[in-house]
Parts: C-alpha cells; structure tokens; sequence
C-alpha cells in the first residue's frame, strides 16, 4: 500500500469581522479557528474514519481535501503531488475526478426537477468522460447498478421523490461513482438515514471499495458508524486531532480522555440490569467557541482528569506505539487493558484487547 | 467535572406520583384508572378517495412514572400515534377507530375546545427539530411563561418566575433565559424544548426524537436530563425514536412497530436480549455497537409497504426470513406471554401463560429457534 493522501499541518481560520467599535477601541482582528494544525495520510484502500462533534473542525477538512475551502495554512498532497495550491474549475478538472464527495443530507443534493439518470450523467458530461452517448450511458447503468440500484433501467427516468432516503443516497453515491475516482471524501452519508438503512449503506460502499478500488476518508460524528466501517479512526476536537490509530484501538484501549468519554456514551450492547444504570463518562457543558479556544490543552475545561499542566501547556500528539497517537499528558501512563478510560471515574469501562485471535478478528477490515 | 451519578431509579410509587400533582386532576377523572390506555387505535390519513392507514389498531398502556419507548423505521407510524394522543394530526389525519384514555377519560371522543384543558397540561410534546418549534422572535423565557400564563391562569409575574425556573431545572443557567432560540447551541435549544414541555407540569411528556439531531455526547446529555426530570418530577414518558439503542438505557417498556401495528412490546431487557418478532430482532442487531464484532449487523432488506393497500396477512411477511404460507393470508394476533412481551407473530401462535404458568420462557425466543 502506498500513501494516497497527506495532510500536514493543516490550518483553517475564518476571519471575524470586527465591528467598527472594535475597530476604535483597537481591538485585534480575531478569528474562528477551525482546523488548527493537523496532519493526516490515508494509504491507498483505506478507511480513515475522522469523528468529531459538531465544531471539531472535521468537516472543514474534508472541503480543504476536496478543494472547496481555501486552507490557510498547511499543505496536501495527493498521490505523490502537491496540490495545496491548485485552484480553479479548469486545473482542478483533472483532481475532481480522482477525488468525489458525497454529502449528508440526499434530499438537498439532488435537484428534484433532475431525473436520476441526468444526475449521474452531469459529472460525466462536464468532465468530458466517455467518447460517445452510448458509452456514457453504459457507465451511468453500471454506476448506478454498482450503488444497488438494480435494474438500472428502472431508476434512471425517474425523480428523486419518487425514492427512498436510502435509494437518494443510493444515487448520490452513483453519481460520485461514475467518474471512476480514487478517494470518496464521504461527510456523515448515512446520518439523515433510519438506523436500519445505514448498515446497508455501509455494507454497499465497504463493498464498492473492494469492487472499485476506493479509498474513503469518511467524516462523522457517531463513533459507533466509524467503528463499523473505519480501518483507522482519528478523534478530533476543536480544530485538532485528539487522538489516531487503528480502530480496535482506539475503540477498545482508547488513550485519550476524550474518546474515553464517546466509547462511554456509544450505545450499550444491553440495557442495564433492574436498578442499575449504565456507567457513562458523559461530559459538562459545551465544545468552547472555536474563536476563543482555551489555552493550554484545548479539551481541559471539558476534561475529567484535568491538572495543572493541561491549563498551561499544549500536549502534542505522542507516539504510543502500533500505529495509535494521543494528545494528553496522560496517555503514557494509560496502559492498562482499558487504556484511560480506567482512570476516569463512573466510566463503562470498554472491554480492552482480549484473545489475539479476537484481534485479529477485528483488525480484519471487511464487515 | 462529570455530574454526579444518578441513584437506581423512581422511588416513586403511583400514589406518590398523582399527590405531588401541583395542579388538580381533570373534573372526569377516575383517580384509581391507569394513568393511560390506548386501546386499538386507528388513525388514517385521507389520500384522495381513499384512507393511508397510517396507525391501524394498536394499543397500549403506561403507568404512572413509567417510560415507554416506541421504536420502528420512518413511516411506520410512531410519529401519527404520539400526534394521535394530544390530537394535533394533519388536517388530512383522522381518528377513526380505538380510544385514548387518560386517567379514565376517552379524549378521542372530545371536541378541539375539550381537548386543551389536556393537550400541554396533561400530555405535552417534545419535538424533534426545537429551531423549527421554538418561535425565532421571542425570548426564550417568554414563550415558556406563555403556556404557564394561559393554561393555568398565573399572573404574569408568577408565570415568568416559573418559566426560568424551568430553564434552570434543565440546565439553561439564569441569565441565558432571555435569549432568543438562535443564540442558543442545538442541545441547548432541545432543553428550552423540554422546559417548555414541563411547562403547565404535565403527567406524560411525549418525546418524538428528542435527540436525533444531536451530536452524540449532547444526546447523552439530554436522555441523561430526561431521566433526571422523570425521577424528580415523577414524569411518565414516551421516547419515540427510530434508534433502538437510545431506548436501552431510559426506558422500562419497549414497543416496536412495523407498518402501522404492534409487532412487540415488553419489558426492555426482553426486548433487548430476547427477541421474538423476527422484525425486533433485526431492529436490535441493526445498530453498531461498540461492544460486538462489527461485521455482525444485521440488514433488513426491502421496504416497508404501502399503507395505501397493506398486504394481507403479516405485513411484515414480505420482508421476513422465516415466513410462511400462514403469514401471508392471516393477520397474526396479539398473543401474550408470562414474561409480560406480547408478539404478533405466527412464530409464536399460543402462549404459555396457561399452560406453563409464569414460568420464564428461556428456550423459546427466535433467537434460540433459528441456533437448532
């Protein structure tokens, strides 16, 4: 395997506006800091999953990656070439083909007034991909029949509300399909859908990535959705990672407070007995304003385990060995079988890495 | 900075729950009747000439402190029977067949003017989207007074006072009560939601998605908040989701519907850990858990029917791995067992009520049936 994408040090500020008082008063020029240094790389045939709640900056990363947010500091490469400076529709032609998105919410996505297959055939025509007609229309048939919309004749006249939630995003995923691309930067594609739905949706693109040869960086706020899809998982948290490695990891010996804190929450596997309640790690208050980020360690007004070193001094990722990182003073003491979460108080505990084949069994990416 | 943990639940006993009542029970009721009893409920929604049987024949009881959830996929019908309870249904929706009983009291049978004296008081909604159902261009603490003013005739002052006491009571600190719903964060707007919702100290508090807009520690947050208020207040609530795993950790019963009908309903830990209904059973392995292996999710292939013209029979019979020439022809009927889950499944055609008499069923879940 090799390297398919890099971020490195990776910057998105949103400048405020000051209002004229502010100006008067001299007040500096402040902004929204939403991505603030991260460094990512995804192999080619991954699953890197990115989880974060809303203001963590993570979507803000996908449109850096997919060339829709202008960064303002840091620099991409993908496939081996630096395209952190590549802008315009014309020279990123070529670039938007390798690399397609796919957005949350199907119904926004597609235009109602637009036949499912004149949806799929856009990005073909403005691409200029396929020769003729006719070869265009064997690659929407087999785009959409790919993304499990079988036969493809049946779907294709017609519009979007005459599907399902699962069917539209069904579609969308055709029409990221059709140009044949390399990376599938897919933000929360199954959230606006039913429970029941998902699972399939996952299945599909876990399968469309062995079929096509994708590689998915995959952007979501439900830790358990990543868990069921991701190779890697990287936890981020205003603007920074907070913690990266391979899913079992992360999930099973997690090293940083705050992903102690989501395996905590994540549904349970049963309810808990008469009398009892689960034990839960559930955090106070709010994610701060990404314009007035604490200083110190960032998650330190949140943090359980907090002391005075976090108030003052920033933790950088540290290197915890097999392939997992974490940003916290603590994380080279968690070693036990539950990794921090054993140090948190009132936390389920996660079940720690049990038998090596059980390892093996999840490390195996296929569901 | 965790909040304390919450003790094992509601020391609460029925009797308790009525004489802390603040405000007096409606004139008709019978103190000694179940809190609520909804028995054979059918709300359809007119579709030109003919009738989407949206909600057809279901039935349910919760006492009083209880929480009941309510689970199934989009358009099964969850949503049409909390609207069918306080009456707010589409003006295409109709009631036309059952009873809603509170407190002794057929509410299906009141007209509009009749039903205010419960809508809010007696059964208040906490809704999904709270930007969409908090009105934008007033304070927060002023539409929360509102109700408290109106509903239960308070003096202004007195109803303001109550309003950010509220507020404070789910976490919105005192001087954020004058904020308007924009200022406020998406959790925080869900909270002016259920303080809005406690309003006029209502006996059941409805919750249709509370949390499924919400970021996942938020979520956690505000079930953990709802378990808080039930408990303190004596709440009875109905969580209607369509995510089985929020029920796990707040409810006590668990109702699954398919289509317009009960499909299960029992004690949560049953639901959870011994499913009958082949439907539940794939609802319950189709979340991820953190816990399993993740290539276990279950897949429920195909789509829920037309309501239009439901398929005779099981309507869950097209989509079932186990169904037979029977489920096809035949309605299952309701059928009881000793565990307190009733299923309507031709899976499970008698109960074991009379003939094994209370004991625990170990051995006849589906689970059990499909490992021989």
């Amino acid at each position: 395997m090799s390297e398919l994408l890099r971020v490195s040090g990776l910057q998105v500020h949103f400048p405020i506006r000051r209002a004229l008082g502010d100006v008067v008063r001299g007040r500096a020029a402040s902004a929204v800091r939403a991505v603030d240094g991260i460094d990512l790389s995804i192999q080619e045939g991954e699953v890197l999953a990115l989880v974060g709640e809303s203001g963590s900056g993570k979507t803000t990363t996908g449109r850096v990656i997919v060339k829709l947010t202008r960064q303002t500091a840091g620099r991409v490469t993908f496939d081996g070439q630096d395209v952190t400076d590549l802008w315009g529709t014309r020279r990123l032609r070529a670039y938007r083909r390798r690399v397609q998105l796919i957005f949350q919410d199907p119904y926004e996505t597609l235009d109602p007034k637009q036949t499912i297959h004149d949806f799929v055939a856009e990005p073909l025509e403005v691409n200029h991909i396929g020769r003729s007609a006719a070869e265009r229309e064997v690659m929407i048939a087999s785009a959409l029949e790919a993304a499990g919309l079988r036969p493809a004749a049946t779907y294709a006249s017609r519009h979007p509300h005459e599907l399902s939630g699962g069917q539209r995003q069904r579609v969308v995923i055709a029409g990221a399909l059709a140009v044949g691309p390399e990376l599938v930067v897919a933000d929360e594609p199954v959230s606006m859908l039913d429970v029941s739905i998902r699972t399939e949706l996952l299945r599909l693109m876990l399968d469309l990535r062995k079929e096509r040869h994708l590689t998915y960086l995959f952007i979501t706020h439900d830790l358990s959705i990543a868990w069921v899809i991701a190779d890697r998982i990287a936890v981020m948290y205003l603007g920074k990672i907070m913690e990266i490695g391979p899913a079992n990891r992360v999930i099973s010996v997690p090293r940083h407070p705050y992903t102690a804190a989501l395996v905590s929450v994540a549904p349970s596997p049963e309810p808990p007995a008469p009398g009892e309640r689960a034990k839960r790690t559930i955090l106070v208050g709010e994610t701060p304003d990404a314009s007035a980020i604490p200083a110190g360690c960032r998650f330190n007004t949140r943090c359980p385990l907090v002391f005075d070193r976090c108030r003052v001094e920033e933790p950088p990722l540290i290197d915890l060995g097999d392939g997992q990182s974490a940003a916290c003073w603590l994380a080279e003491q968690a070693t036990s079988t539950g990794g921090i979460a054993d140090m948190l108080p009132n936390a389920r505990r996660p079940l720690g890495l049990a038998s090596p084949a059980a390892q093996r069994l999840a490390s195996q990416a296929a569901l | 900075m965790t909040e304390q943990p919450i003790p094992a639940m509601l020391p609460l006993s029925p009797a308790d729950i009525r004489g802390r009542r603040q405000w007096p029970l409606p004139k008709l009721a019978d103190p000694n009747a179940p809190l609520l009893e909804v028995r054979d409920l059918k709300t359809h929604f007119r579709l030109g000439r003919a009738w989407v049987r949206a909600v057809d024949g279901v039935s349910f009881g919760l006492a009083d402190g209880e929480a009941l959830g309510i689970a199934g996929e989009s358009a099964c019908g969850k949503t049409t029977t909390a609207l069918s309870l306080v009456q707010l249904l589409p003006g295409n929706g109709k009631i036309r067949g059952g009873s809603v009983e509170l407190f002794g009291i057929d509410l299906v049978q009141k007209s509009e003017r009749a039903m205010q004296r419960y809508r809010w008081r007696e059964i208040s909604m906490v809704f999904q989207g709270a930007m969409n159902a908090l009105n934008p261009v007033i304070r927060v603490r002023d539409q929360i007074a509102e109700p408290i003013q109106y509903r239960l005739d308070q003096p202004e002052a007195a109803a303001r006072q109550r309003a950010i006491d509220l507020l404070d009571m789910v976490g919105i600190p005192r001087k954020r009560a004058d904020a308007y719903p924009h200022e406020l964060s998406g959790g925080m707007r869900q909270r002016a939601m259920i303080a809005m919702a406690l309003a006029c100290d209502p006996a059941i508090v409805i919750g249709d998605e509370p949390t499924t807009a919400l970021d996942v520690m938020v979520q956690a947050q505000i079930l953990d908040l709802l378990e808080r208020l039930r408990r303190d207040l004596g709440l009875s609530l109905i969580l209607i989701t369509h995510d089985l795993s929020v029920l796990a950790e707040t409810c006590d019963r668990v109702l699954v519907m398919y289509a317009g009908r009960v499909a299960e309903e029992g004690p949560v830990r049953r639901i959870f850990t011994a499913p009958r209904h082949p439907y539940t059973r794939k609802l319950v392995g189709s979340f991820p858990n953190l816990h399993t292996d993740r290539r276990s999710l279950a897949v429920i292939q195909g789509q829920p029917p037309d309501l239009l013209t439901p398929p005779p029979g099981c309507r869950f019979a097209p989509r079932c791995d186990f169904a037979m020439p029977v489920c096809t022809e035949v309605v299952p009927p309701e059928v009881r067992f000793s565990d307190g889950v009733r299923v309507a499944c031709h899976l499970f055609p008698t109960s074991d009520i009379a003939t094994v008499g209370g004991s625990t069923l170990e051995g006849s879940t589906l689970g059990d049936m499909t490992q021989r």
